[in-house]
């Protein structure tokens, strides 16, 4: 049974990533924002600090742990994927991102023929009927709601 | 003990046209959404809750209750004609659904799969109501020192139970306290991480919370997995007269029915397992006991029926600490709070005392739902096998602007859609990175709670620790989280050496 060497990446990184941001959290974040003022029996930020604190141990120890036995191992700590890899990963993000910019400016009943017919032709759909019914039913569905049985009028 | 009027009441308002029509809408959709290989339970029941906003608390329950059962049964369908599970813990199905339906006997498997769904659902349902109500009223005698070392052995038992690494998933329960302190602090009045936004004065607005870090953040992960994905196709029904159920093929398969029940019920007890454990542990079960163990996983009946049976009874059982407690075991539970929350309920023992006419009405509609289940699938199963033909590139975008629509609907604005986005982001690290979703929701969700049992323990004994040993029942839960933390550890230690071994030259 060989450890995941994926995995235990996955764990070094990650644990490092949490690791940092509670940091951040323990000495920043919480002591400025976590609240403050008299309080009987528990301090405001009490509970934010235990789970914070929580946090950093599991993150460390899951971090030490990976970090030896990748050592072990001998597999290097860095794994780079393709640009391919990446960018297929991130584009749906940016995807939505888009979207959700344009939904500040204008009604989402608007753009959502855009949002599912554009997606629908992105992966691979090229059936120009299919691309034209999928687009129309949840936004036909979404303005029935909102116009009609709602009453609250184009979101 | 709940009187005789009261639980007749409750089944009249169960058995109303309007709400049977409501647990029909939600047990169909649960129904369609389980048929579709990529869409689970929590992701249907995070886009619905929105649409139960405008429904009355039982209506809203009883539709997402009515969802989350019409899916665990529906995600079999896919598993049997698809050999792909429309939800994680049908993967069980697969093994013997599909060998079976491919030596041509699809009807056949798809009918011994409902009826084990149905039977394991409503027997696991009747338990729930046997025990909860029992447990809740001992559970009203707790005081907050109780109450809060509950919690804390919860949260620690589902991150060591909940699959994966325990510390990782102690880490995700550290996220969820943390989020769960965001807003108004309840004591003093101070202004806690929010930055400002009014919208944050009352916590972390759930919806966008889980529609972005259940639904929008899966289907990130589906669009990833879509490139790698290759089309599967669907087995078709024939009329062939040898794939019909007989009673004889069907009453073969009751013991293990039963036994699976039984299994899939203790683990559904149990918070943070979940119906994949429940369904393989039924599985395994049903083979080593069987006359015939090799004839599994190349077609046998008992195989769909344990795991089917399994998989339906793991949920009406997890709501036993729901109710029982207020703890949330699964997320699907943890959703159900949150729609709690939102039409101003506050569940747990709690709902005995103030709401009982809501929780045996809930019951009621519970038992209404898995008899619908039962007509959905039997007469819907040539509509749903066609269904399980839905492909990937027209279901993630629809899901993907319903998860938009859905924090719109509510009037969230741009804030909703920036939260529902950047909860996205943060749900498809946790999935990518293993750790675990749901302690992460339940810690969310149990914060508050936590938070003022804790309080109120600190301020009534002083800062002493010694009142423990006059409150034997919060020592018991101090003392098992200590030895629940140890043995969690030791048993990774364990792993790690054992892998070390192993690795070594």
């Amino acid at each position: 049974m060989m450890p995941d060497t994926q995995m235990l990446r996955k764990n070094v990184w990650s644990g490092l990533g949490v690791t940092l941001i509670t940091c951040w959290l323990l000495v920043w974040l919480i002591p400025r924002y976590g609240g403050s003022g008299m309080a009987f029996g528990m301090h405001p930020q009490r509970l934010a600090t235990l789970g914070a604190w929580v946090m950093l141990v599991c993150a460390v120890t899951l971090t030490l742990i990976s970090f030896i036995q990748l050592r072990k191992q001998q597999t290097p700590l860095f794994a780079s994927p393709s640009f391919a890899v990446i960018w297929h990963q991130f584009w749906p993000f940016l995807y939505v991102l888009f979207f959700i910019g344009l939904a500040i400016y204008l009604p989402l009943t608007w753009l959502a023929p855009f949002i599912v017919g554009a997606l629908v032709m992105l992966l691979g759909e090229r059936r120009w009927y299919v691309v034209a019914l999928v687009a129309a039913v949840p936004t036909l569905a979404l303005y029935l709601l909102t116009v009609h049985l709602m009453r609250i009028g184009v979101v | 003990m709940p009187e005789l009027s009261a639980i007749t009441s409750a089944f009249g308002d169960a058995l109303t046209l309007h709400s049977i029509g409501i647990i029909f809408g939600g047990v169909l959709l649960g129904y369609i959404v389980g048929v579709i290989p990529g869409l689970n339970r929590s992701v249907a029941i995070a886009i619905a809750i929105p649409l139960t906003f405008y429904m009355s608390a039982f209506a809203a329950i009883a539709f997402l209750i009515g969802l989350s059962k019409g899916t665990a049964a529906g995600s079999a369908v896919s598993a049997i004609l698809l050999n792909t599970p429309g939800e994680p813990s049908s993967a069980a199905t697969c093994l013997d659904g599909y060998p079976m339906a491919k030596n041509g006997q699809p009807r056949k498997a798809l009918k011994v799969g409902l009826l084990a769904s149905v039977i394991g659902d409503l027997l696991a349902t009747l338990l729930l109501i046997v025990v909860v109500i029992p447990f809740a009223a001992v559970a009203l005698k707790f005081g907050p020192y109780e109450l809060a070392a509950i919690l804390i052995f919860a949260l620690v038992f589902i991150a060591g139970m909940a699959g994966g690494s325990f510390l990782k998933g102690m880490a995700a329960g550290g996220m969820g306290v943390i989020l769960g302190t965001v807003g108004l602090d309840p004591e003093t009045g101070a202004m806690r991480f929010t930055f400002g936004y009014a919208e944050l004065m009352e916590g972390v607005p759930i919806l966008p919370l889980v529609i972005g870090t259940l639904a929008l953040s899966e289907m990130f992960v589906q669009l990833d997995e879509y490139r790698r994905s290759k089309d599967g196709s669907s087995i078709r029904l024939s009329n062939n007269p040898d794939d019909n159920l007989s009673y004889r093929e069907f009453k073969r398969t009751l013991p293990t029915i039963f036994k699976s029940t039984g299994v899939g019920a203790f683990v559904g007890a149990l918070p943070g397992l979940g119906p994949s454990v429940g369904s393989f542990m039924a599985y395994g079960l049903a083979k080593r006991s069987a006359k015939d163990p090799d004839s599994f996983g190349k077609g046998n009946p008992n195989g769909i029926a344990a795991a089917e049976a399994a998989d339906n009874a793991v949920i009406p059982a997890s709501y036993i600490p729901l109710f029982g407690l207020g703890i949330p075991g699964s997320v699907s539970a943890a959703l159900l709070v949150g729609a709690f929350m939102i039409h101003g309920i506050q569940v747990g023992p709690l709902m005995l005392r103030d709401h009982p006419q809501m929780l045996f009405t809930i019951f009621a509609g519970m038992i209404v739902a898995s008899l619908i289940m039962l007509a959905v699938g039997w007469y819907g199963l040539r509509v749903f096998a066609r269904v399980t033909s839905v492909p990937q590139n027209i279901v993630i975008p629809v899901v993907i602007f319903l998860c938009l629509a859905g924090i719109q609907v509510q009037g969230y604005g741009t804030f909703g859609l920036l939260t529902v986005f950047g909860f996205a982001i943060f749900g498809y690290f946790l999935k990518k990175l293993d750790y675990s979703f749901v302690t992460f929701l339940v810690a969310f969700i149990v914060t508050p709670m936590l938070e003022m049992n804790l309080r109120q323990s600190v301020i009534l004994s002083g800062g002493e620790l010694s009142i423990l040993l006059q409150r034997p029942i919060a020592l018991f839960f101090v003392v098992a989280t200590g030895l629940m933390v140890l043995h969690l550890s030791w048993s990774s230690y364990r792993l790690y050496r054992k892998r070390r071994q192993l690795t070594s030259p």
